[in-house]
């Protein structure tokens, strides 16, 4: 089956968010506030001037496992067995949010306008046109990509392939089986899941 | 659905939501954008951003004449296909329902913020009256006009019409405080253009694949923050071929965070450090040996007495003069024939005495004022630790060809020219100059225009005899005189004082003139005291509500230009039209035609070809001035623009490495750099002729600068300093500085949703352990203040910062426009800033960053400032980034 996935290499990017937060808002018209993509700073961790930072851009992580599917009373959430994206059919959808609150990366948010969950589905309308998803094709520092992960020749496999094992990481796995992958080569990966990452930051909380 | 989305926008036009920032009678009525079409295909539309400086080539969608969509064009060299945030927030700026639309007058009082719409025509008669009157009654000189704060199309359209009105004084808030000491370190040492990459510089970094660079130094700049798409994405593709950075820049930014050596300097104190790089190449004797003893002026005898090079001769045509050296041979002064004399071998070191008189070569000067600052000094006053400072040189003269991008940083404090000069010597020593791998070079350039990106005709021979000494600030600081610019804080000061004369109408185009001065309050007290402001701009700011007449200008999808980017020219093309704006360059134009009208002898002329020749006649349209320069690719401005982007050279070919090795026919010698002595002056001598003439920017010959500028760069510790004997730190103990931010240039598009909403507000870093000592948290609202006002900004309590340092960026809050704040006085950190002396000798840069602060916590944001995403819903156009919620509100 193909599985169509987004990777960031870390080492890229710059956190600059025009790609992955302004592109992606714009082609998808999100309202204020909610996005289908986050820009998370994974530091500064240690203490001044002994540092590490590095920037992590977060969407759907397309989970083999999705709970957010498991979860949905309609089956309006679905993984697709065409690109194995999980998508939200947004006439079938009831709002109820519970794939929201079965995502462990708070990857999807509520469409108040529209009144269902809404998420990134690495832009299938961009696709079926022959163009990158927005955030890949606007990325300054280009550390985003998408493929099909399941196809070795795909440039995510290859990139993949060339960071090497050590260097490949996904979001910490709660049986969801994250599909999503992170090259970071120069810099120590940090296992906390980003938005907790975030909130302990906030609160003084160390890293050492 | 298209239809349905055509007809909200054309009634969102109706109701724009503007009370909110701007009030007045009758100043908003129905009007509809001019190109709007019943099309349903999607047109393409090659185009370059003007978001920043940066000009990235774009790909803009369009649909029934509404841009829906942009991208980056792969085309461009230099962005590669890529947009950052700013450029990508374009559509929102240019369908912003708080544009300026018309020409407006003020109704009432000054600062009450109550317009009425009237016609150009009528806009630009008032002012061209007033004008007129004003330099009858009191000389042109009494006219000022001013430029900056970010949105930029063309700095020179504002000097050329005061040179044709006959003012001298126009002033820009950067200048002085923004590249302008770079550009005048570099050019008057080797002539060529300086590695400021934020400026669309050091373009040896734009081919990553060919480049042999090794290791780059980003002292004071981070191009992750400042142009991402471009120069940011440049140093992500070095680092990942394995290139060497380091960061000098006293945040943790994200080229610090992955930089080998990130060394996070103390606010200010830059010069310190640089000198300090250069006594270790020298002691070391890490410099190239063969460019420094055959290319740079440093073996040529400086005379103590004077200060200047000693010469054996003047030269004749296309030839230096011939100086003199020590020969070590027959120890005795000689003169060395340029290019150089393998029979002499020149000291550096020593001192010699000939007929009574000492004499010293000029690598001994500059040995002797580095020498103080050793690695462990420059750590005690840079706050570093000394042998980071080293592993960071090492790295530099280790992995070579090598190369220092020198940023705004150290253009924001009195040591600026001397920041830029010391820079210039470190690469200039390694040899880092026109070679494969050097950001220091003299590419070619396509010839289409005299300076790329700049195509305004300054006009100087149009100023009338005499006015030139009355450029207020600038007989003093001279070197303001390469970009034909006033003194900013003299203008201001003549304005209060009426000394030496009393400035009395302004003209203005900027992103708020009162979020980029520093010290805002001491300007509005200027303002007060004017007969007439004029403010033009794409949509209000600050400084439109103290303004007589506001006008509408272009956003960058309703202009055109001509772009160089490397070695390709693209167009910058109106994607559309909306309202009643108008380009920027051509309102200076149709002021002068006005003027003109009214009988300005000098705005008469202007409109002559013959008589302005080269200089261009005055344009009645952007597609008649451009019109004038792709005539020499055999096209006019529409083709042009239609059939841009054009490679004019293939990339190894425009790459023009070692100019100063061409062999020059007329003299059979090589042409060497675009100085005087046609070697790298790391001893600037010619410091010392434009301190006391002007020479050789100034058009005529001026009274001598109070005291000489000095050859060599020297360290100034900052006026409000941490350390010392004075009791002003214990007061205000944190060093405060600023620097850029992804989301807005200087200080535009603080009124974009999409942007407001990832930075609501101005955050400021303090160290965990200093926030402690404040009882902050994360996220606290925190009182700054200076000797000169105090703000409000929200904690970031980061490890990224020194304890003794907190950072800011610039800030004014479009929100509270129509308050009696008039938005700039809530969140902007130049009501903290320090204009008043002293100022850098040369330019007169005054202080924006490196000065005292103390902080409080407090407990509210200011009254009226916006701070959650749904608080700018009012600033989203209609049907773009919009929701259906939007548009109902839209059809009320």
């Amino acid at each position: 089956m193909k599985q169509y996935v987004i990777l960031a290499d870390l080492d890229r990017c710059i956190g600059c968010k025009g790609g992955c937060q302004v592109a992606c808002k714009t082609e998808h018209e999100i309202a204020l506030g909610p996005s289908r993509s986050r820009l998370y700073t994974m530091g500064p961790t240690g203490t001044f001037p002994n540092l590490q930072m590095y920037f992590l851009p977060l969407m759907c992580q397309q989970c083999e496992n999705p709970t957010c599917v498991q979860v949905c009373p309609t089956g309006a959430c679905y993984k697709d067995e065409a690109d194995g994206v999980i998508k939200i059919d947004r006439e079938t959808c009831i709002g109820c949010q519970s794939c929201k609150r079965a995502c462990p990366y708070d990857a999807i948010f509520f469409n108040q306008e529209l009144r269902v969950s809404d998420k990134c589905d690495v832009c299938s309308e961009r696709r079926a046109e022959g163009e990158e998803p927005a955030c890949v094709r606007n990325c300054s520092g280009k550390a985003l990509m998408f493929g099909d992960i399941n196809d070795p020749e795909s440039e995510v496999s290859r990139a993949i392939k060339k960071a090497g094992a050590d260097h490949v990481y996904a979001l910490a796995d709660f049986g969801n089986k994250p599909m999503g992958r992170f090259i970071l080569q120069k810099g120590q990966w940090i296992s906390t899941l980003p938005q907790e990452f975030e909130r302990e930051q906030q609160k003084g909380g160390s890293h050492e | 659905m298209e239809t349905q989305k055509l007809q909200q926008y054309r009634e969102a036009l109706t109701i724009p939501g503007l009370e909110a920032a701007l009030t007045g009678p009758g100043a908003f009525v129905s009007c509809e954008p001019h190109t709007v079409t019943e099309d349903d295909s999607i047109k393409v539309v090659k185009t370059c951003c003007r978001a920043c400086i940066a000009n990235c080539g774009v790909l803009a969608y369009v649909k029934n004449g509404r841009v829906i969509r942009l991208e980056g064009n792969p085309e461009d060299p230099m962005s590669k296909g890529r947009m950052c945030a700013k450029g990508l927030a374009g559509i929102q700026a240019l369908y912003h329902p708080n544009r300026n639309k018309y020409p407006l007058r003020r109704v009432g009082a000054r600062g009450g913020n109550k317009w009425k719409r009237i016609s150009w025509d009528e806009a630009l008669n008032e002012i061209a009256k007033k004008l007129m009157e004003t330099r009858e009654k009191y000389g042109a000189e009494t006219v000022f006009c001013s430029t900056g704060g970010g949105g930029n199309p063309e700095i020179w359209s504002i000097a050329r019409f005061c040179n044709i009105f006959g003012t001298p004084n126009w002033f820009e808030p950067g200048c002085a405080q923004c590249y302008l000491p770079r550009v005048l370190s570099y050019t008057m040492m080797y002539g060529g253009v300086d590695p400021s990459i934020a400026d669309s510089n050091a373009l040896e970094l734009y081919f990553p694949e060919d480049t042999p660079i090794q290791c780059l130094v980003l002292w004071g700049t981070s191009p992750a923050y400042s142009c991402p798409a471009s120069g940011g994405n440049a140093v992500v593709e070095l680092r990942a071929k394995g290139v060497k950075t380091i960061s000098v820049d006293p945040r943790f930014t994200p080229d610090a965070a992955k930089a080998d050596v990130w060394l996070p300097i103390r606010p200010g104190t830059d010069v310190a450090l640089l000198l300090s790089w250069i006594r270790y190449i020298l002691a070391h004797q890490l410099y190239d040996s063969e460019i420094v003893r055959k290319w740079t002026n440093l073996p040529y005898l400086v005379d103590l007495e004077t200060k200047k090079l000693v010469r054996a001769k003047t030269g004749g045509d296309n030839e230096p003069d011939t100086f003199m050296v020590w020969d070590q041979k027959t120890n005795s002064m000689q003169p060395m024939e340029y290019p150089w004399n393998d029979q002499l071998d020149p000291a550096l070191e020593g001192c010699f005495t000939v007929d009574g008189k000492e004499y010293k070569p000029a690598y001994q000067l500059l040995w002797e004022r580095v020498e103080p600052y050793t690695l462990e000094k420059a750590a005690s006053i840079c706050w570093l630790d000394a042998a980071k400072i080293e592993e960071a040189i090492k790295l530099f003269t280790e992995y070579t060809p090598s190369g220092l991008a020198l940023g705004v940083a150290t253009d924001q404090t009195p040591n600026s020219v001397q920041a830029a000069m010391a820079a210039g010597i470190i690469d200039l020593l390694m040899g880092n100059v026109e070679r494969p791998g050097s950001l220091l070079q003299r590419f070619r350039t396509s010839g289409v225009l005299k300076m790329p990106n700049y195509p305004v005709p300054v006009a100087t021979k149009m100023l009338p005899k005499g006015q030139l000494k009355k450029r207020l600030g600038t007989n003093e600081y001279k070197g303001l005189h390469i970009w034909y610019a006033g003194h900013p804080s003299s203008i201001r000061d003549a304005v209060l004082t009426g000394e030496p004369y009393q400035p009395r109408v302004w003209i203005d185009r900027s992103g708020n003139k009162l979020g980029v001065v520093a010290e805002s309050a001491k300007w509005v007290e200027a303002i007060e005291k004017l007969d007439f402001i004029v403010h033009v701009y794409m949509y209000p700011t600050s400084f439109s509500a103290y303004a007589d007449i506001l006008l509408p200008a272009e956003e960058w999808l309703e202009t055109d230009m001509i772009v160089e980017t490397c070695n390709k020219l693209f167009a910058r093309q109106a994607v559309t039209h909306l309202w009643e704006t108008m380009d920027e360059t051509l309102f200076w134009s149709r002021l002068a035609k006005k003027c003109a009208e009214l009988g300005h002898e000098g705005c008469q002329k202007s409109f002559d070809a013959e008589f302005m020749g080269e200089d261009l006649a005055y344009w009645d349209s952007m597609e008649e001035f451009f019109s004038h320069f792709t005539k020499v690719v055999g096209m006019d401005w529409k083709e042009f623009a239609q059939k841009a982007p054009f490679e004019y050279l293939p990339k190894d070919e425009w790459r023009s490495y070692y100019v100063y090795k061409n062999v020059d026919p007329k003299t059979g010698k090589p042409q060497g750099f675009n100085t005087p002595s046609k070697k790298l002056e790391l001893y600037l001598e010619s410091m010392i002729d434009l301190s006391r003439t002007g020479q050789p920017f100034a058009a005529e010959e001026l009274p001598p600068a109070s005291k000489d500028y000095d050859p060599l760069p020297y360290y100034l510790e900052p006026f409000e300093s941490p350390v010392g004997e004075d009791e002003l730190h214990k007061e205000y103990p944190l060093v405060m500085t600023n620097g850029r931010v992804p989301f807005y240039h200087h200080s535009t598009l603080r009124n974009v949703a999409a942007l407001r909403e990832l930075y609501p507000v101005p955050e400021i870093w303090i160290n965990p352990k200093t926030a402690e000592t404040y009882g902050i948290v994360h996220g606290d609202w925190v009182s700054v203040e200076s000797l000169r006002g105090k703000i409000t900004a929200k904690a970031c309590v980061t490890e990224g910062i020194h304890p003794g340092v907190v950072f800011m960026e610039r800030f004014w809050n479009p929100e509270t426009l129509d308050t009696e704040t008039h938005g700039w006085k809530e969140m902007n950190v130049n009501v903290l800033t320090k204009s008043t002396a002293p100022f850098n000798d040369v330019v007169g840069t005054y202080t924006l960053r490196g000065f005292q602060v103390k902080i409080s916590k407090t407990d509210a944001p200011p009254k009226g400032v916006w701070t959650k995403p749904e608080d700018f819903k009012s600033w989203l156009p209609i049907g773009v980034g919009a929701t259906s919620d939007q548009s109902k509100e839209g059809k009320r």
